[in-house]
């Protein structure tokens, strides 16, 4: 199976402003693949490092040490960023700009030809269902809305891998729904998905494979039946006793 | 250099969607009309009083659209989390540095050829002369000054905490220059050691401003400035904001985006 | 509705107050003696920093005169202690001594010899063509006049502003009408000014052709004038402007044929000319053009 994928020993540190504090760990030696057409979960309770190894896949932050590559590409060419889409979790677009010119921007950036821009501009108008708002500048969009733009705009150069942040963050049932179906239709296109998310119940319908990060280290990966069958429980249950929570036994 | 043009783009539409551009130039009409209205002894040949409110107009608002437009630009993407997104594509940290410098350079050079086109028309309607030569000098040395600056406040922005900090920072810096700094080698010498020594690095140091303003030249109808000069001066301006823009994209590229 | 409707009078018992006091404290505050009401907008809205602003738009007429090509105040100023646009009128005397042309002197560094490329570089006047040169436009002095006039509208009691102004407006711009009235409203603010007498005379005579008009002028000028002490300056200021109303009235009995008259004063311009050999010579001339070598009769004295 190709390596979309891949962190080596991946370490970050984040250097403390106060003297005599030590640099905080936030990854520490994170070995992880993501082989192509799979949907990957990237899950861990705050602050356990999801968000830092997405920021070094982007190329956001260096690595202290340890190496990622995306399609066997070191992360930090911009080259490597060339076939991903990126959801982040909170969705900000420039205010003054239309969907539409938003997304004719980010076309730009990738060198999408202006005709075939149009037309995945038109598609993806239709799939996020904002076709109706397409001329009217964002700052006039709901929280809802802006979610949508955001996934158009991830989705604009027909990615290989799509990189989300939450995906289902803040939306309504419905929208869930939308964004659920989208990720099956990628699946079903060979694309490969690679999304860090809480709402486990989501993560057992649609992924493939699942890795458990805890406290900058990844605890376990693997596929979401063989967790399962391991701690004889449900996702859930195994993801609190993989990082070490203790249920309280019931009354 | 799509990149840099198409991030240079967002910053063009971002001027021609927000008020300060047409709010400065409203009033520079509206005060501009008023002081030609104002009867001299029944003389309405007297021109040039005229032009040069008018081009000091010209310069405190294109001053005020150049530090204020740049200055928030890269605070403002990573306030607005817009930083994330865009680097996430294949686009480099020196690519968004030039393409937001050249975004706000080519919106100093919009805003400046519609006012120096009012201007024009101001100036033509009481001299019945359009020196068009000198005017594109002027403006031309205008623009690249502005270049100048923009460089200085995009690295400013890099720099310091805040936009308001950066652009008040900007303001006397360039304030500063454009009033005192041809005569800053004359104080040098009026000063004792060490302050001479301060003084005269700073003299040869900062970027002298003050040469590319030739509104005495425009107001009072001197001839053209020999071309050669001119293009001198240019490369002057466009050598400083080179060495502005390679400290940006040094500073910048250290800088955590979130 | 019972409290709007408290609110509503208590507003209006308010403003009924308000007003009734305004109305009995008016008197008294028209009569206060720091009362700005009666002062125009400059004074009410610049106090006496108006008398700086209206020094700084007084040189930036002498700056519009040379076309720009004038001193900073880090440059040596020598030579335009007194404005040439009030020199050049014949009714100021010059404190000027020095190189007007070189008062940047040479560029101390490269920057410098660059930058002077930008900025104009001759001594020149508006009134002898500005830097074209072209005599022809010799009515371009006319550009000082908006500074003139702001400066004399914030400093009313500067003498000079009406002047300068009405000499040009006279002399380069032909509009004695508008010099008559500068100069009269120079009276209103100045009354009795020997200068401004001085030139209004001098518009009678050269504007309108009117002698008889500027001698009454300048008798009163003259009759005006009173000696001061002070500074150097200020004399001599003071005693520059007797000379030259003492001289005009001269020259224009001399033109009547009042040769004894004329005589007369031209002896009391020697009394306080910087060149009373000059004038003496000129005085032996008349004399004995008048009256030959052998014959000398008392002198008049007006």
């Amino acid at each position: 199976m190709t390596t979309i994928l891949k962190a080596d020993k991946l370490r970050v540190e984040y250097r403390s402003r106060e003297m005599r504090q030590a640099a905080k760990v936030a990854l520490a030696g994170l070995d992880l693949e993501v082989h192509a057409g799979e949907v990957f979960g990237f899950l861990g309770p705050n602050g356990a490092g999801k968000t830092t190894t997405m920021n070094v896949l982007l190329g956001f932050v260096p690595p202290t040490s340890g190496s990622a590559s995306l399609f066997g590409i070191d992360v930090r060419q911009p080259i490597a960023r060339q076939r991903i889409g990126y959801l982040p979790e909170l969705t900000y677009y420039y205010k003054f700009l239309t969907a539409e010119e938003l997304l004719r921007f980010y076309a730009k950036i990738f060198g999408i030809p202006r005709r075939e821009a149009d037309q995945r501009i038109d598609q993806l108008m239709k799939l996020v269902e904002l076709e109706h708002a397409r001329k009217r500048p964002i700052r006039s969009y709901s929280k809802g809305m802006q979610q949508r733009v955001g996934l158009a705009q991830a989705l604009i150069n027909n990615p290989d891998l799509l990189v989300l942040d939450e995906p289902t963050s803040g939306l309504d049932p419905l929208g869930r729904m939308k964004v659920r179906e989208i990720i099956q239709r990628l699946k079903q296109e060979g694309k490969t998905v690679f999304f860090s998310s809480h709402e486990l119940g989501e993560v057992e319908t649609v992924c493939d494979r699942v890795a458990i990060i805890h406290q900058g280290e990844l605890k376990v990966v693997g596929r979401v039946d063989e967790i399962k069958k391991a701690h004889h429980a449900n996702l859930e249950q195994a993801f609190l006793e993989i990082i070490g929570f203790q249920t309280q036994p019931a009354p | 250099m799509k990149n840099i043009f198409a991030v240079a783009g967002v910053v063009i539409k971002e001027l021609y969607r927000r008020k300060d551009f047409y709010v400065l130039f409203i009033v520079t009409i509206l005060i501009c009309l008023v002081m030609a209205s104002v009867n001299i002894f029944n003389d309405d040949k007297i021109v040039r009083y005229l032009k040069e409110i008018c081009l000091l107009l010209v310069w405190i608002s294109s001053l005020v659209i150049a530090i204020t437009t740049t200055a928030r630009q890269i605070p403002a993407e990573r306030e607005n989390r817009t930083l994330l997104p865009l680097l996430a594509k294949p686009l480099t940290r020196m690519q968004l540095v030039l393409g937001k410098f050249f975004g706000c350079w080519i919106v100093c050079g919009l805003t400046l050829l519609c006012f120096y086109i009012f201007f024009g028309l101001l100036a033509g309607s009481r001299e019945h002369q359009w020196p068009a030569l000198d005017y594109f000098q002027a403006a031309m040395l205008h623009w690249f000054m502005l270049g100048m600056v923009v460089a200085m406040t995009l690295l400013g922005s890099l720099v310091f905490a805040a936009p308001s900090s950066n652009s008040t920072i900007c303001f006397v810096v360039v304030g500063g220059i454009l009033l005192v700094g041809r005569h800053l080698d004359q104080v040098a010498l009026t000063l004792p050691e060490p302050a001479r020594g301060i003084t005269q690095v700073i003299y040869f140091s900062i970027p002298h401003l003050e040469i590319f303003d030739t509104r005495d030249l425009i107001i009072h109808n001197w001839p053209l400035i020999p071309w050669k000069f001119w293009g001198l001066a240019l490369l002057y301006a466009l050598a400083y904001s080179s060495v502005f823009l390679a400290g940006a994209c040094l500073a910048f590229r250290r800088k955590a985006v979130n | 509705m019972n409290s709007a409707r408290t609110y509503g009078l208590l507003l209006i018992a308010c403003l009924t107050l308000s007003f009734g006091l305004a109305a009995n404290l008016q008197p008294q505050f028209v009569a206060w003696r720091g009362s700005r009401a009666d002062g125009d907008v400059f004074k009410i809205l610049l106090g006496d920093s108006r008398k700086l602003f209206a020094n700084e738009f007084f040189t930036k007429a002498d700056a519009y005169y040379h076309s720009g090509f004038y001193p900073t105040i880090f440059d040596n100023n020598e030579a335009f202690k007194t404005a040439h646009m009030a020199e050049d009128t014949g009714a100021v005397g010059s404190k000027n001594h020095g190189e007007e042309e070189q008062f940047m002197g040479p560029p101390r560094d490269w920057i410098e010899a660059f930058s002077r490329n930008f900025l104009p570089d001759r001594h020149t006047h508006l009134d002898e063509g500005g830097p074209a040169a072209d005599l022809s436009q010799s009515g371009s002095v006319r550009e000082i006049l908006p500074w003139l006039k702001l400066s004399t509208d914030l400093d009313p009691q500067n003498v000079q502003n009406y002047t300068v102004t009405a000499y040009w407006l006279r002399e380069r711009m032909h509009k004695p009408d508008e010099a008559n009235q500068v100069l009269l409203e120079g009276l209103r603010a100045n009354p009795g000014s020997c200068d401004i007498l001085f030139e209004l005379g001098r518009l009678y005579e050269e504007g309108y052709h009117d002698t008889n008009r500027a001698v009454n002028v300048w008798l009163a000028a003259a009759k005006n004038w009173q000696p001061v002490k002070g500074d150097d300056d200020t004399v001599a200021a003071n005693n520059f402007i007797y000379e030259k109303i003492t001289m005009q009235l001269g020259e224009a009995e001399y033109d009547a044929g009042h040769w004894q008259a004329a005589i007369g004063w031209f002896e009391k311009a020697k009394t306080v000319s910087r060149t009373p050999e000059v004038l003496q010579e000129r005085i032996a001339a008349m004399k004995q053009k008048i009256w030959g070598p052998a014959f000398e009769p008392p002198l008049f004295i007006p």
